[in-house]
């Protein structure tokens, strides 16, 4: 396969080099990495390495001309002979392979020289052909304009490079050519078939509109993707912005409570991670709630026993004791020690609520009752009428017995914060097994 | 165990590395006789003689650009640069030559050579001896960068830098030459990439480089009576920076200041920052503050001079708001 020789970009900001000499002769075999002729620049002489094995053929550029930067000044070919045998313009053919056979075979390209897409850019790979500045037979100076090309960068004209006429365009304008692609062929004589012919399918790496196959695939990639991306609207259930900081959304998050009831709350914000202690502690939203915010569910554990066991044990207490017994205080102590068992809080508060009023365990607790919330409120409804019941979960776990007939039943409510699931049924199991057999729980 | 100067300390890290190693010398405006404008390098001459402490003409370009010439041909040459802010007229010698010909030669050179020039403003020496430059060449691949906050980092670092294989700058305050420290008798080195924890705390992390330690340690003091126990990390050099240990405190605290005395902005308060937010930012509870000089030259008037560089009160200040939950810069 024929490879171009073109002038290299050597310097930052070069746009033409001048080749001071060639260091090969038409004819001569060359290897990849002979040095085939040298090049002045601005800045520097250097020498031109061969790109690739073969012979060197159809030199187009003689020492001392200065060549825009991207321009083909000569090939390397498999024989020697090639230069006499190939079309003047193999190059673009040899490119595109699949035009060639896909659709109907073009005319033989006319003779003479290529201009290419040059490089105008310092990490530029294709050019946008804008427009045609001569039309296909037109007389043309090597000064003269000869096509507009768009790059990431700016638009420029591009000279013809030669004199002569415009033998052929090998491109339409709005195709996107690779850098050193022929794209027009000058030639000496005025030529009796001009052409015009649009970049082939290896020019347009974009797929440009007119290109079907590209299209599909195109579409296909569009279908595939477009269900995959989620909706970017969908998140946003609050309005406005909640202030947090990432460590207080990380533990919120974690424990799945959720910080707009703060900021539903007028808790001030930015909230941070002491404000998580605030938020486990507010009550449960209310069922009835129409936001349609994801509260922290709330818990509702319940047990039911037989009331023998406690009825049993408190028999035989007042018989001891030869009095009363303060029922609040065996039920706290229960509790205390169902609590310790499962978090290793060595103190926990209880609160003993009965229909009478509340009393808050153990008795030191009594000071403070005020300022802190107990660990868990007892709710002691054996006396009244109430055999089950759903509050939703308060400032802390709620822990309610009821009795009907010979049985007590025992609810547990409280938030996902408060306790995990695990402890919730700790709790209530741990209670329910000493109320069912206290004197075992003792011993 | 004594206590010396920074000064001493540095002198007496490049005697013992002179005396332990010859291919070691020193060279630079006034090191000989004059023993620099600090007198850090005084008594050198006299043990080593003229030809290993080298006084050079007045050209920090020429004289860097030799000890660099030396390093690749198998000396230690210590460069001693008057002040931080010459820097600028080295760039070439340090950046393009000394930081990249290990990697240009495929590691078939060496650049064995400490720089060592100092930083720090507050001693009325105007805007162009006045600065602190570090960033600048921690900014560039190939370079090593000490920042010692005492004499006992000075010494360490010191001969951890001579007898490195590739170029260091290290920085020493130039308030600090007379501060005295605890140094040991007995030869002792301090590795690079590794900070130094220079106080416990839980509820927020000061990190201090050079004399902002001291800020920090003394901010720490302030906030410990009021309750609030900070953290105080040195990192010792900034390149390598020992990211693990700055991340495994403030994961521990969930807030951090970051206190350099180079101007704030596109400095090492920003990069150290930047890496907390990025690598800890789940256990952030406030911002990353960075608190580093204003960005203006370094006025000559005392009373301006003073407010341009960060101090206790601004950081016992700015620590105190961060623990309280205050909203920064938020709007």
């Amino acid at each position: 396969m024929p490879h171009d020789v073109i002038m290299p970009a050597l310097g930052m900001a070069q746009d033409s080099g001048l080749i001071v000499s060639w260091l090969k002769s038409p004819g001569d075999a060359v290897k990849a990495g002979d040095a085939l002729m040298e090049v002045e620049t601005d800045k520097a002489t250097m020498e031109v390495e061969a790109q690739a094995d073969g012979f060197l053929t159809r030199v187009t550029a003689a020492a001392g001309d200065t060549i825009p930067v991207g321009n083909v000044v000569a090939v390397i070919a498999e024989t020697a002979e090639a230069a006499d045998e190939d079309p003047p313009a193999p190059v673009a053919e040899s490119k595109a392979p699949a035009e060639a056979e896909s659709e109907p075979a073009p005319a033989e390209l006319p003779d003479g020289k290529s201009v290419i897409m040059p490089a105008l850019g310092m990490a530029q790979d294709t050019g946008l052909l804008v427009s045609w500045a001569k039309a296909p037979g037109d007389q043309v100076a090597a000064d003269d304009v000869l096509f507009e090309v768009e790059t990431d960068k700016s638009t420029m004209e591009v000279p013809a490079g030669h004199d002569g006429y415009v033998a052929a365009l090998l491109a339409e304008a709005g195709d996107t050519v690779p850098v050193g692609e022929s794209v027009a062929i000058i030639s000496a004589d005025k030529p009796a078939d001009p052409q015009r012919r649009s970049a082939g399918p290896s020019a347009k790496p974009t797929a440009a509109p007119s290109d079907p196959a590209a299209k599909t695939e195109e579409a296909i990639a569009t279908k595939a993707t477009a269900p995959a991306r989620p909706s970017p609207t969908k998140a946003a259930a609050v309005e406005g912005v909640i202030l947090a900081s990432p460590k207080t959304r990380r533990l919120a998050l974690e424990e799945g409570l959720d910080l707009a009831r703060l900021a539903e709350a007028g808790h001030p914000q930015p909230f941070h991670v002491r404000d998580l202690e605030t938020l486990r502690t507010m009550p449960a939203r209310g069922t009835g709630s129409a936001a349609p915010v994801e509260a922290a569910p709330a818990r509702h554990l319940s047990a039911r026993v037989s009331s023998d066991g406690l009825a049993g044990f408190l028999a035989w207490a007042r018989a001891e004791t030869q009095g009363s017994v303060d029922q609040s205080t065996l039920l706290a102590g229960f509790a205390r020690a169902s609590l310790r068992s499962l978090d290793g809080n060595p103190d926990p508060v209880i609160e003993v609520e009965t229909l009478h009023g509340s009393t808050r365990f153990p008795e030191a607790a009594e000071d403070d009752a005020t300022n802190g919330k107990p660990d868990l409120i007892l709710r002691d409804l054996r006396a009244s009428p109430l055999n089950g019941l759903r509050m939703g979960a308060e400032a802390a776990p709620v822990l309610t017995l009821v009795q009907e007939d010979e049985t007590l039943t025992l609810t547990l409510e409280c938030g996902a914060g408060q306790l995990d699931a695990r402890a919730a049924i700790s709790l209530v199991s741990g209670f329910a097994g000493r109320l069912e057999d206290p004197l075992r729980h003792l011993l | 165990m004594r206590e010396i100067t920074l000064s001493k300390a540095v002198n007496e890290a490049i005697a013992e590395e002179m005396r332990r190693d010859e291919t070691v010398f020193l060279l630079g405006e006034d090191v000989a006789e004059a023993g620099t404008p600090f007198k850090v390098l005084s008594g050198l001459v006299e043990e080593f003689g003229t030809e290993r402490i080298i006084d050079t003409p007045i050209s920090e370009p020429g004289f860097t650009g030799i000890a660099v010439g030396a390093a690749l041909t198998g000396s230690r040459p210590i460069v001693d640069l008057m002040f931080g802010d010459f820097l600028f007229l080295i760039m070439d010698q340090l950046c393009n030559q000394a930081a990249k010909a290990y990697y240009m030669s495929g590691g078939k050179l060496n650049v064995p050579m400490v720089l060592r020039t100092n930083l720090g403003a507050t001693r009325r020496s105007a805007a162009q001896h006045s600065q602190s430059l570090h960033a600048l060449v921690a900014h560039i691949p190939g370079l090593k960068v000490a920042l010692p906050s005492s004499a006992y980092e000075a010494k360490g670092l010191m001969k951890t830098a001579i007898r490195d294989n590739n170029p260091v700058v290290i920085f020493e305050d130039k308030l600090m030459y007379q501060d005295k420290a605890p140094v040991p008798e007995e030869e002792y080195l301090i590795p690079f990439g590794v900070a130094n924890v220079k106080r416990e705390g839980k509820d927020i992390t000061l990190i201090g480089t050079s004399s902002m330690v001291q800020v920090a340690e003394a901010a720490a003091e302030a906030l410990a009576k009021e309750g609030i126990e900070a953290e105080v990390i040195d990192p010792r050099t900034i390149v390598p920076l020992d990211e693990e240990t700055l991340l495994k405190s403030v994961k521990k605290t969930s807030r951090a200041i970051v206190i350099d005395e180079g101007h704030q902005s596109y400095g090492v308060t920003g990069e150290i920052a930047s890496r907390l937010n990025e690598k800890a930012f789940y256990h952030l509870d406030a911002p990353v503050v960075r608190m580093g000089a204003m960005d203006v030259p370094v006025p000559f008037s005392p009373a301006l001079e003073d407010l341009t560089v960060p101090t206790v009160d601004a950081v016992t200040a700015m620590a105190r708001r961060l623990v309280a939950g205050e909203m920064i810069h938020a709007a």
